[in-house]
């Protein structure tokens, strides 16, 4: 009996140190949107940085936007890094992210301020990357194919059955490319745009990088996506050529989002901040990420597009980042484009 | 005294007074709260602290109802004072239960309309927790105990208790998610109900247009996900045939080789036949350049679409069919054949008159099996899809896409699960109960009758051909893990593995470097819990189902065997819409994805029940209850001994299919509970597809000796035991 | 027998008006009362379908009567499950746990009721030494012959000492030597323990061999019940005289009866026949033939009926016949297999005593 007793109180003495251990520990469900080396870089960086420890789960932008609105009334996540910036924007106007002023604000770029400011301080952008598009050079060869180099050339009959881009419903690139030719172009002839467009696209895919990708392997010829993804493909060896549409292009701001209702909201505001600093901006070259960082003093790849010798459109953020907008171009889109014949 | 009422009145009275009754932050297995306040903390109080401390008031009724079984603890079973009080105090327990749980939430009120008539609460309520769990289990047990006591089901508790188990689980974990989920089909986006706008979302064109007839448009959504499944069903069942004829009828030594093969694909993680099939066909792909060149044509992308989807599925699927089939056409009586040999029928006669219609009701479930997993299959479309749209990708990007629209995506749902019930019903029908009944073959001598020339020639050519075709692409994906760039570079290398799998030994023991470990065990400790509560609640559901007669089995059954039809994609998204807010809490949590491996799969555990308790003279059961052990005594005793293999395929089965799963998956993974297919989606999407085979080639060889382990140790209580029983097949039982 | 610990607390059963209804309209068992007094063996017999296995597993608490009540010794068991009853069964396919050793199945029912270890073991070998099955506990029940796993059965649902004990078709699984030896210890055991048994058969023989008394089923409905000797001698209707053993019916019509004496007059295609009117009145009725009670005689005999023999069968220790006669085709059998009328020939047919029943007439 006696030894029972002590068996026992042994086990709950353990049992509380042990939870105690863990739980004196703080922690943070960390929602990345980026690519996973880089996600994972970040959360073992944040937690050898800091000793908190990071729950990470990583999801497309969209997939992301879609948890955290199902899981609004009782937030799981604490922290949103990473991602094209309309989904940020999106949460932000739905009330579904918290606004915070980081001290970090000072070292940033303009543009990643600007995107604070759209999305009343409820996101701010991290990196930045232009759109454009890539070719893989030997499959354009073997098809004797002129080598594109402005928006217009993509609609050259002889491109029919080589272009592939994302389709807008499901990818924020995609979309990206849509507002950006609505804009470059102005709406009717955007349109007229993507309607020629849409005769020589072999394959609308779901996702918004699957184009170049399917370019690098040989299953495409040009993939419209952004430049930084067209660039990392390069990088690993495949053979792609990367573009910058001589007209001018449109770009996005990768977002980061503190989730309202956050359940460890001073893990998240350290991890923001901690975000934003240069040294680990320019960690973001060990794991071929080639987009420009926000902040001023981030080191840059030597393969990165570099954003000051673009031209680069006055994207507007605040009016094609909204909902109403959104839907409005997708169904002009579905009604206009995606029904016609190829 | 009553021993039951007792038992489950003092579950009930812990749920109440010592546990604590709102669900912990933490997680189920932290114990942080017995230290931080406890009992007085309101977030950790039990509801009986609560009460005392004038809070949450609302769940005093509870408390009396909870009680109130005392009146029944010392009456007399037979007595209405007895079965009445207790089903009245569970029956209006578990209703209050349920009515507080969903119309007190976080923001007080539930509904406009409940703050327009009571006014606003001011309080609020998180899930239920440890507490509340034992409450319900407490009040449900006294409702099947007093009915019981009323005479169902021959006044047995047990089997009673155990009906109400598994219609609540049920009714909680299927109905009400699905049923949720396909009421928001009917809403507009500001939450208004309107049937107007579920008929034109239902009615559109982009589901039902049959462009693709007139013009080279696309065709709806339904139609093309309706034409696979359809094509994908009538190619495996007639393959899996071909396969089951010359495994079993050719005379062949070597057919036994076969079996192996079939293992292949129920272990294979999604997207690896897909990337394979790429390779292979793919515009750059070895065997379309080969082509090309031959011919001197240009190389086209013409496996992007319907013919891609229909090879990877006819890749996964036919092993399926097989199993299904090998097991009719071994029990189809050699003296039927040799009757009909006697009577002057050739063997071609014989085959097409009497062999073939003898294994219709088979055919009929390899049918619908692919019929089910061609609708239901999510990897193969999101891969090789192209432009031609199958539902279940559209149901996931109408929700993850950029247009996240959950109404489209429940609309999108309704269409799926109109085919599939449809399917699932149409077959039931035909076959009625006989499926059940399987024949045995044994006691009926006579040498199966080898096949006419004519059916045998060309079955060895699509044998021949198809085994070579799955090999090869196995073959591929096995090579692709240790290759430096696939498709491309194919220096070999063991990078993958190391990013993967990599571990390193430091002076604090061994580090697990490698960037697959996390979502590696996370997805070994899920998948092992989930197994053996699915194999519980199946054996559970498959004994009531043989074993026990009472009102409503067949609505039961039905209810029971539905998960079967409802694609993942449709449970993913109904689970984390139905099971984020109070009084179920559970996204995020480890136990959502092993609640939905359970009851994805249970009608697996039921099958394999079925099928082996089908065996099982029922003499035996009764001759336990006639020797004085209660019906739990027998199930554990007698039964469940008995159907060991039956049990060890269904753990196996649903810890496969816990660790290949995707669909569902996808919606409920976070940031705690990463599983391994979805890290390989990540690596996919990323077109690291190096880390990714890598990946699937150790799932898939982790799972080959879970299943080599499984027969080994099946064949050990054969041989110890009864050597007449035979383990049922993985796949057979599906 | 042996000397054994093995105790009867045989009790009687009795059925008031009981029912069984399946699905709402299908009677198995409509409205029977029956009683079976302690210690007594009572076969309830009938072809496939007639309820006879329905009722028993009323008893046993299988099944659930829809109305009426049962009763074993003193207590009302209507409502009462199987476990709770204190009734055992051997099934017909003896329902040995494969998995359990001999012993192990011997033991279940005691180790299951809460005995102490070494109480079951001593009782679970008293038990099988009863059955004659001493030395073979160890073994698993597919290493026995069939006779013994039918032992075992025996023995598993003695070893509990129930109040009433079951057989449900006990013999169908053994061949017709081994039948009779194990029907005879079967007997044997319960008259020297005194057990109160109901025994389910569709096998007249089997029926008339071992019971106290028969109670014939047909059609979910008692057709009669009574001793074997009554049941034979005496059948209730053309029903039971044709089931048990073989009888050749056919319509008569009653003269006169008698009613000091209780005699029937008939007349039989001009031969007269006195015999017991069992309460029949003048009018028409049936007369039912046992085949060995039938006597076949060289032709030409003024006190016998005229018949041809149309089939003559060797069957070893006896003569089958079937002779056709104004009144139809008889069957007969004869103990003489010298004297042998062959087919074609023609003969007298005359009834030996105690000679034919009278039964109610057709309905």
């Amino acid at each position: 009996m006696k030894r029972t007793i002590a068996i026992t109180t042994t086990a709950f003495a353990l049992l509380g140190a042990l939870s105690g251990t863990a739980l004196a520990a703080d922690k943070l469900n960390y929602y990345c949107s980026a690519q996973p080396d880089w996600c994972d870089l970040m959360a073992k960086g944040f937690e050898e940085a800091t000793g908190i420890q990071v729950n990470m789960t990583r999801k497309s932008s969209g997939e992301t936007m879609a948890q955290i609105k199902a899981e609004s009334s009782n937030p799981k996540g604490d922290i949103w890094w990473g991602g094209t910036g309309d989904p940020h924007l999106q949460a932000a106007e739905e009330g579904l992210t918290e606004p915070y002023v980081s001290p970090m604000r000072g070292e940033l770029h303009d543009w990643a301020l600007s995107q604070a400011a759209s999305g009343n301080d409820a996101t701010i952008g991290i990196y930045s990357g232009a759109l454009g598009y890539g070719y893989n050079e030997e499959v354009l060869q073997a098809n004797n194919l002129p080598e594109p180099a402005c928006w217009k050339d993509l609609l050259k009959p002889e491109y029919k059955g080589h272009v592939q881009m994302a389709n807008p419903n499901s990818s924020g690139t995609a979309y990206t490319t849509l507002a950006t030719i609505v804009q470059l172009f102005g709406e009717d002839e955007g349109f007229e745009f993507m309607k020629a467009l849409h005769k020589n696209i072999n394959q609308y895919t779901k996702s918004g990088s699957a184009p170049i990708k399917a370019a690098a392997r040989g299953e495409s010829t040009i993939g419209i996506v952004f430049m930084h993804d067209a660039v990392a493909q390069a990088a690993a060896g495949f053979p792609i050529k990367v573009v910058a549409p001589c007209e001018g292009t449109g770009y996005e701001i990768g977002g980061m989002s503190i989730i309202k209702g956050a359940r460890n909201p001073d893990s998240a505001q350290k991890f923001y901040d901690w975000a934003l600093t240069a040294d680990v901006q320019s960690r973001s070259l060990e794991v071929d990420a080639f987009q420009v960082m926000s902040n001023k003093a981030a080191k840059s790849s030597p393969l990165a597009p570099d954003l000051d010798s673009l031209t680069l459109i006055d994207y507007d953020f605040e009016k094609y980042g909204s909902s109403d907008e959104r839907k409005r171009l997708l169904k002009k889109w579905d009604d206009e484009v995606s029904v016609l014949p190829q | 005294m009553n021993r039951t009422v007792a038992l489950w009145l003092l579950v009930g009275l812990i749920g109440f007074c010592v546990l604590p009754w709102y669900v912990l932050d933490d997680g189920l297995w932290n114990f942080q709260w017995l230290f931080d306040g406890y009992p007085f903390d309101t977030d950790y109080a039990p509801a009986l602290f609560l009460l005392l401390q004038g809070e949450k008031l609302w769940l005093a009724p509870l408390a009396v109802l909870l009680v109130l079984p005392i009146v029944a603890l010392f009456a007399d079973k037979g007595r209405p004072v007895f079965y009445r009080t207790l089903c009245i105090a569970g029956a209006l327990g578990l209703f209050y239960l349920m009515l507080q749980g969903f119309s007190i939430g976080i923001r007080g009120w539930n509904s406009d309309l409940l703050n327009k008539l009571l006014g606003e609460l001011g309080d609020r309520q998180f899930g239920f927790g440890y507490g509340a769990m034992l409450v319900g289990a407490s009040l449900l047990f006294f409702l099947t105990t007093g009915i019981a006591a009323r005479g169902a089901v021959n006044g047995d508790e047990f089997v009673v208790g155990a009906i109400g188990f598994v219609i609540a689980l049920v009714g909680v974990f299927i109905f009400l998610p699905v049923l949720n989920m396909l009421s928001s089909a009917l809403q507009d986006n500001d939450g208004h109900y309107s049937l107007l706008i579920f008929f034109t979302k239902f009615l559109d064109e982009k589901i039902w247009g049959l462009h693709c007839l007139s013009s080279s448009r696309n065709c709806g959504v339904a139609w093309n996900s309706l034409s696979l499944a359809i094509l994908v069903a009538a190619l495996t069942t007639l393959l899996g045939l071909v396969f089951a004829l010359v495994a079993t009828r050719s005379g062949l030594r070597q057919a036994h080789l076969l079996r192996p093969l079939t293992v292949l694909p129920i272990i294979t993680p999604p997207f690896v036949i897909g990337l394979a099939i790429i390779l292979l066909f793919g515009l750059s792909g070895s065997v379309t350049q080969f082509i090309a060149e031959l011919l001197g044509v240009q190389p086209t992308r013409w496996v992007y679409g319907m013919p891609g989807i229909l090879i990877a599925q006819l890749l996964s699927f036919t092993p399926i069919a097989f199993l299904v089939l090998i097991g009719v056409v071994e029990g189809v009586s050699p003296s039927m054949e040799e009757a009909s040999q006697t009577l002057r029928a050739s063997r071609w006669q014989t085959f097409i008159t009497v062999s073939l219609p003898l294994m219709r009701p088979g055919l009929a479930n390899a049918f619908l099996l692919g019929f089910i997993e061609s609708m239901a299959d999510f990897g193969n479309p999101l891969v090789l899809g192209g432009n031609f749209d199958v539902l279940s990708t559209e149901i996931f990007f109408a929700i993850v896409g950029a247009q996240n629209d959950q109404g489209k995506a429940a609309v999108l749902a309704i269409v799926l699960l109109i085919f599939t019930l449809t399917a699932f019903y149409a077959q039931r029908r035909w076959l009625g109960k006989k499926s059940y009944t399987t024949q045995t073959g044994k006691g009926d001598g006579g040498a199966p009758v080898t096949l006419p020339k004519r059916v045998l020639y060309p079955c060895y050519v699509l044998v021949a051909f198809w085994g070579t075709f799955t090999l090869v692409v196995y073959g591929m994906i096995v090579y692709g893990g240790f290759v430096e760039l696939w498709g491309l570079d194919h220096t070999l290398t063991f990078k993958h593995y190391i990013t993967a799998f990599g571990v390193a030994l430091t002076e604090n023991g061994i580090s697990w470097r490698g960037s697959a470990w996390d979502s590696f065990w996370t997805t070994l400790r899920i998948a092992a819990t989930a197994a053996p509560l699915t194999a519980a609640i199946g054996l559970v559901t498959a004994y009531l189902l043989v074993r026990q007669n009472f009102k409503g089995k067949d609505s039961f059954e039905f209810g029971t065997m539905l998960s079967f039809a409802i694609p993942g994609t449709v449970i993913g998204v109904a689970y984390i819409l139905a099971f984020n807010v109070p009084p179920l809490e559970l996204t995020g949590t480890g136990v959502i994805l092993v609640i939905s491996f359970i009851f994805r799969n249970m009608p697996v555990g039921i099958r394999a029940g079925i099928a082996s308790m089908s065996q099982l003279d029922k003499s035996l059961d009764e001759a336990s209850l006639t020797l004085g052990a209660n019906s739990w005594r027998t199930f554990r005793e007698i039964i469940l001994p008995l159907m060991r293999p039956a049990i060890l395929a269904a753990l196996v089965f649903s810890f496969v299919r816990a660790m290949t799963a995707i669909s569902a998956v996808i919606f409920l993974v976070s940031a705690e509970h990463n599983m391994a297919t979805s890290y390989i989606i990540g690596r996919v999407e990323n077109n690291d597809y190096g880390i990714a085979i890598a990946y699937s080639t150790t799932l898939i060889v982790v799972m080959l000796s879970v299943v080599a382990l499984m027969q080994w140790m099946v064949g050990k209580t054969t041989t110890s035991r009864r050597a007449s029983q035979r383990a049922p097949d993985i796949v057979a039982i599906r | 027998m042996q000397t054994t610990s093995i105790k009867s607390k045989a009790a009687s059963v009795e059925f008031k008006g009981v029912s069984k209804v399946y699905g709402g309209t299908v009677k198995a068992v409509d409205n029977v009362s029956l009683k079976v007094e302690a210690g007594e063996l009572v076969t309830l017999l009938g072809p496939s379908g007639c309820g006879k296995t329905t009722t028993l597993r009323m008893i046993a608490g299988l099944e659930m009567a829809s109305s009426g009540s049962i009763r074993i010794g003193e207590t009302d068991v209507t409502l009462l499950p199987a476990t709770d009853r204190d009734v055992s069964m051997v099934f017909q396919s003896y329902a040995l746990f494969p998995h359990m050793t001999v012993l192990e199945n011997v033991s279940y029912g005691l180790r299951v009721s809460g005995l102490k270890k070494a109480v079951v073991r001593d009782r679970a070998l008293n038990g099988l030494e009863l059955v004659g099955l001493d030395g073979y506990g160890d073994r698993l029940p597919s290493e026995l012959s069939g006779g013994q796993q039918q032992r075992v059965a025996v023995a598993r649902a003695l070893v509990l000492e129930p109040q009433v004990l079951l057989f449900d078709e006990p013999l169908s699984n053994l061949d017709a030597k081994l039948r009779r030896q194990v029907r005879e210890e079967i007997r044997e055991l319960q008259q020297s323990l005194g057990l109160t048994v109901v025994y389910v058969t569709h096998d007249q023989e089997e029926a008339l061999a071992v019971s106290d008394r028969i109670i014939v089923m047909r059609n979910a409905e008692i057709a009669q019940a009574g001793t074997p000797r009554q049941l034979y001698e005496e059948p209730a209707d053309s029903f039971v005289a044709d089931f048990i053993g073989e009888a050749n019916l056919m319509d008569v019509s009653i003269e006169a009866v008698d009613q000091a004496n209780g005699t029937a007059f008939i007349d039989l295609a001009g031969l007269a026949i006195r015999l017991s009117a069992r309460n029949l009145p003048p009018g028409p009725a049936m007369l039912a033939v046992r085949p060995n009670r039938i006597e076949l005689l060289p032709s030409g005999r003024v006190d016998a009926l005229p018949g041809k023999v149309i089939k003559s069968t060797y069957v070893g220790n006896h003569m089958e016949y079937v002779v056709q006669l104004e009144q139809g085709e008889w069957f007969a059998t004869s103990d003489d297999v010298e004297a042998v009328h062959v087919a074609g020939s023609a003969v007298s047919v005359r009834f030996r005593h105690p000679g034919p029943v009278l039964l109610p007439a057709r309905s």
